[in-house]
């Protein structure tokens, strides 16, 4: 163990009451946290909802509430991540030029250097690994096993237990936030800053054990889809039938698989650095700073196609509905998505062309960087195509589809230029990259945005209310381009990222454009709530039917909205790629089925959470370097995971009998909300509009 | 000197894409468009290097805007028409598969990939900052082989140290070079990762603890640009900045004599001192006469061996 700098204790660790930040706008989030807290913990009390809660929800294994709750965890997250962006763009806006004024002891802004530091680290590791790939992990939880006609995933306990590594992971990001700091070496870890000699604090410690744990989370969630696409599969569900977004689910788990354990040999070993002080990553000693660059990029850049595969799943599923026209070219589109994925794997150097690699080098991960626009081309036309001579609809999920495409092009006109060194030299750590990956990353929000408006119905029973999805859409994208344009910009001016001071007083208008976009970022959060608040309250006027658009394709929607806990009464039978549209084609879409089945279902458990309880103690005592919880927090959980080896008593049975109550009430209910929308002079929301001619 | 061997039209529309681009920004600002347009110094390259940067750049948007506009175009276009109002626009129902255009669409970026990645080959080369091919082809040309001038980049935590080996000065946080000469930079770093950069001049290249990379550069105008750190490097980085004068020859020379006249000195022990995390934030410049030869390599050797200017832990409850 090496010594670290300042007090310890062998009960309390590094942990004293200096490490209580004293800062007032921590101070304001953390009574505004615990506010939200107690006022949550009031309501969860009077309305009794602790049982309910702790039955369906904590302990739940099935695979749509795991879904919800991922999501839930990421848009908290997205939020946190907002307001960090928000602040940094506040203080850059007030640190331009010599004269700028300074506030909270602050030279220039109101942030001094090692505060803003953890904030675009912060916003940084939220955005990608705890708002990003927690929404996406949950709608492939959603959604995957509804589109392949499974009832669940392979493995339910160890898509809970992934679930509860990754809250764990947001928690101890949240907990650095009041309790300690956080790194300030970037969300990428520079090495040597990452080490004891120059980030001597626990915030390294925090963003380390962090994505750490929730990485184990992600892992483990990728094995089980993966297993669950190979397995679970309908009768008839065959490969060429498989939905486009179960497509790129599968390749890009595929990536998480295999590249999320070499972030986890990476940080491990700057851990051992950390703690045993070993010299893999420092300067000097035998140490290569250069081998963490490699390591995390190998990652790195698979996981940037981690994020964007989904995103491009989803936008082919919405852009068919909403063109009431088969995908064109789906074969295609499935090889464009493994191309990418395989390409993937060989292109991390070009986040460090400027590392002095030789030319040969360079040259190489250039134009392997290129390849990827090519089966990015190919989907970008083969989308245009499925609109060509279809009918637009420009419902909510429609128009994210359309922004994530146009977000498309501008990334990848960017891409291309940063793929090419002499380019690239010029603008390799300058805000343009940053503009870049945030367009792209902006492909992957509007693909979210569009696939939550898409398939909430199906969870939920109920649309989201329309108008204010659409001024939440436009607020958002005015936000978008009044931000990175100016960003852009900047960059050819010579602005380089995470400046806490601007020297250059030639950037002010473009910092003020920014934070005028960030403003309206902030309106479209506001109609954002707002859309959901309206929505829930509104719900019994928006309720809809199996097919929540009417012109829905695959087999998801053959399930009724939202679905039962068993997904489908009767496993179906597959027969066609678009199956909905099949069926509506035979007149098939509304037959109920002749008899039920006995359905087996897992049992809920609260293991995976006790699991995660301790991974928060064992995260936490390392963090603080506190040996006795952590050594207590590892032990509980090896005794867990072999307690819960004993249990055999994990699945139980729904009863035929059951399943043709349950289905029956459902129609019933169907038909009554079928009748109030007529009563009420709506449409027939349980077959809003047919599609087919 | 300047090698125009990627065509002139690509200057061309640079300067064209240079007068046009910043129209809609004069609204922004409210100043001149010719002291903005100078703000945007990756468009002002003041060397045959960044010159071939540049136009690197100029080439590749210009290759991509060819598929991206019309892509645009075209997908706009078949959202507008084929909209589900305009009863009158065609409605194929089934359509999905064409072999003619699934062709194409791979052609397309295909031969785009393969157009730019011979640009990116030649490029690389060209501007590699061990041994830029532009430079070979330049000297090999007719007239004098310029001058050439070694200097060796020292970062601290957060200060610029730039060694002339041979004169045997060094100045902290300023560079002066002779116009025309090509300068060779031998960079390393006593701390942390950082990155050697000046917009008019030099593109990036980082400059790393206990290893030593290299830059190379040639400034054709005379002038003051600005050079910084491009790569986080803890609390001081924003301010770690370092003026860059490119002054004739002859002005040169005398600045160099009068250097090796400066009382302040430089060997490691004083370096040492030097290193101390600094926050340069009223941009203070230092000259150093007598500097010992070996101060590079010293550095490099004792990083090697483990030393470390370690940061203090900030107060705590500091944020």
């Amino acid at each position: 163990m090496v010594n670290v700098q300042g007090p310890w204790s062998p009960i309390f660790g590094r942990l004293s009451l200096g490490a209580i930040p004293d800062n007032p706008i921590i101070a304001g989030a953390f009574i505004f946290s615990v506010v939200l807290g107690i006022l949550v913990l009031a309501y969860l009390t009077y309305a009794d909802r602790w049982g309910y809660l702790w039955r369906e929800w904590l302990t739940t294994v099935d695979h749509k509430k795991i879904g919800v709750m991922y999501i839930i965890i990421g848009l908290v997250m997205l939020f946190r991540g907002f307001i960090d962006a928000l602040m940094m763009r506040t203080q850059q806006v007030l640190a331009d030029g010599a004269h700028s004024p300074g506030f909270l002891g602050a030279a220039h802004g109101y942030l001094v250097p090692y505060h803003f530091d953890q904030i675009y680290s912060a916003h940084g590791t939220i955005m990608i690994l705890f708002a990003a790939t927690p929404i996406l992990v949950g709608l492939m939880n959603v959604v995957v096993p509804l589109q392949i006609g499974a009832r669940d995933m392979a493995f339910p306990y160890l898509n809970a237990l992934g679930l509860w590594l990754t809250a764990v992971g947001a928690a101890l990001i949240m907990l650095s936030l009041f309790l300690g700091d956080f790194s300030h070496a970037g969300w990428v870890g520079l090495t040597p800053l990452t080490e004891l000699a120059y980030s001597p604090g626990v915030g390294t410690d925090y963003w380390m054990w962090a994505i750490q744990i929730s990485s184990v989370g992600t892992t483990l969630g990728a094995a089980n889809l993966i297993a669950t696409i190979i397995k679970m599969r309908a009768p008839g569900m065959t490969w060429g039938r498989l939905p486009i977004f179960t497509w790129t689910a599968l390749s890009t788990n595929i990536i998480a698989l295999t590249s999320f354990p070499l972030l986890g040999v990476a940080l491990g070993l700057l851990g051992l650095d950390r703690y045993f002080g070993t010299h893999f990553f420092t300067a000097g000693m035998g140490g290569n700073l250069m081998l963490y660059s490699d390591l995390f990029w190998m990652w790195g850049h698979p996981e940037v196609y981690f994020v964007i595969l989904p995103a491009f799943g989803m936008m082919s599923e919405i852009i068919p509905t909403f063109s009431e026209k088969p995908l064109f070219g789906y074969v295609t589109m499935v090889a464009a998505s493994f191309a990418i994925a395989g390409v993937s794997w060989s292109v991390w150097l070009h986040h460090f062309f400027t590392m002095g690699a030789g030319p040969r080098v360079n040259t190489f991960f250039s134009i392997a960087t290129m390849v990827v626009g090519i089966p990015t081309g190919v989907k970008v036309f083969n989308w245009a195509f499925t609109i060509y001579r279809g009918r637009s609809r420009f419902e909510t999920p429609m128009m994210w589809a359309i922004g994530a495409l146009f977000m498309l092009l501008v990334g990848g006109l960017t891409g291309m230029m940063l793929a090419m060194p002499p380019v690239n030299y010029s603008v390799h750590n300058s805000v343009f990259v940053v503009a870049h990956f945030h367009t792209m990353l902006m492909v992957v929000v509007y693909g979210i945005l569009g696939a939550v408006t898409y398939w909430f119905p199906k969870v939920f029973g109920f649309r989201l209310n329309e108008p204010l999805g659409k001024r939440f859409f436009w607020t958002f994208t005015i936000g978008t381009i009044m931000v990175f344009i100016p960003m852009y910009t900047s960059g050819f001016m010579g602005m380089t990222r995470r400046l806490d001071y601007l020297t250059n007083p030639a950037l002010f208008p473009f910092e003020v454009a920014e934070e005028l976009g960030i403003g309206f970022y902030l309106v479209s959060v506001y109609y954002f709530v707002r859309q959901l608040y309206v929505s829930l309250r509104d719900r019994n006027a928006n309720r809809v039917g199996a097919d929540a658009w009417g012109s829905a394709r695959t087999l998801e929607w053959l399930a009724p909205s939202p679905v039962p806990f068993y997904n489908f009464a009767v496993t179906p039978r597959v027969h066609a790629r678009d199956e909905l549209v099949w069926r509506r084609g035979q007149g098939l879409d509304g037959v109920a089925p002749t008899h039920y089945e006995d359905i087996p279902m897992p049992r809920n458990t609260s293991v995976p959470l006790v699991i995660g309880a301790f991974a928060l103690g064992l995260g936490f005592g390392l963090v603080w370097r506190i040996w006795w919880l952590t050594d207590a927090s590892f032990i509980a959980i090896i005794l867990t995971v072999i307690a819960r080896s004993f249990v055999r008593d994990t699945d139980y049975v729904v009863k035929a009998g059951e399943v043709e109550r349950i289905e029956k009430n459902l129609r019933q209910r169907a038909a009554e909300v079928a009748r109030a929308g007529a009563a009420a002079g709506g449409i027939d929301v349980l077959r809003p509009r047919e599609s087919s001619p | 000197m300047r090698v125009r061997q990627y065509g002139s039209v690509v200057c061309r529309i640079g300067r064209l894409v240079r007068s046009i681009a910043f129209l809609p920004l004069l609204l922004l600002s409210g100043c001149s468009a010719h002291s903005l347009s100078r703000q945007f110094l990756i468009f002002h390259p003041a060397g045959p290097l960044s010159g071939a940067d540049m136009r690197f750049t100029v080439l590749d948007v210009a290759v991509m805007l060819g598929i991206i506009i019309p892509t645009a175009v075209v997908t706009t276009f078949f959202l507008l028409h084929y909209r589900k109002t305009n009863t009158t626009a065609a409605y194929d129902p089934t359509w999905s598969h064409s072999n003619v255009i699934e062709l194409v669409v791979w052609a397309v970026p295909l031969l785009t990939v393969a157009l730019l990645g011979y640009y990116a080959y030649r490029g690389t080369y060209a501007v590699d900052p061990f041994h830029p091919r532009l430079l070979k082809v330049a000297q090999a040309g007719p007239g004098a082989v310029p001058p050439r001038l070694r200097v060796d980049v020292i970062t601290t935590d957060w200060q610029w140290l730039f060694i002339y080996p041979k004169q045997h000065i060094a100045i902290a946080n300023e560079l002066v070079i002779p116009r025309g000469a090509t300068v060779d930079f031998h960079m390393t770093s006593a701390t942390v990762v950082n990155d050697f950069f000046i917009p008019n001049l030099a593109g990036m290249i980082d400059v790393m603890p206990g290893m030593r990379t290299e830059q190379v550069l040639v400034a054709d105008k005379l002038g003051t640009y600005k050079g910084y750190s491009a790569n986080f490097s803890g609390s001081g980085f924003s301010w770690m900045g370092f003026k860059t004068r490119v002054i004739s020859p002859k002005r040169f020379q005398d600045w160099v004599q009068s250097v090796q006249h400066v009382p302040l000195h430089m060997d490691y022990a004083q370096f040492n001192a030097f290193a101390k995390p600094t926050k340069n934030i009223n941009g203070k410049t230092y000259e150093f006469s007598d500097v010992k030869g070996r101060l590079f390599d010293q550095v490099i050797e004792g990083v090697l061996k483990g030393r470390v200017y370690t940061t203090q832990l900030p107060p705590p409850g500091s944020a």
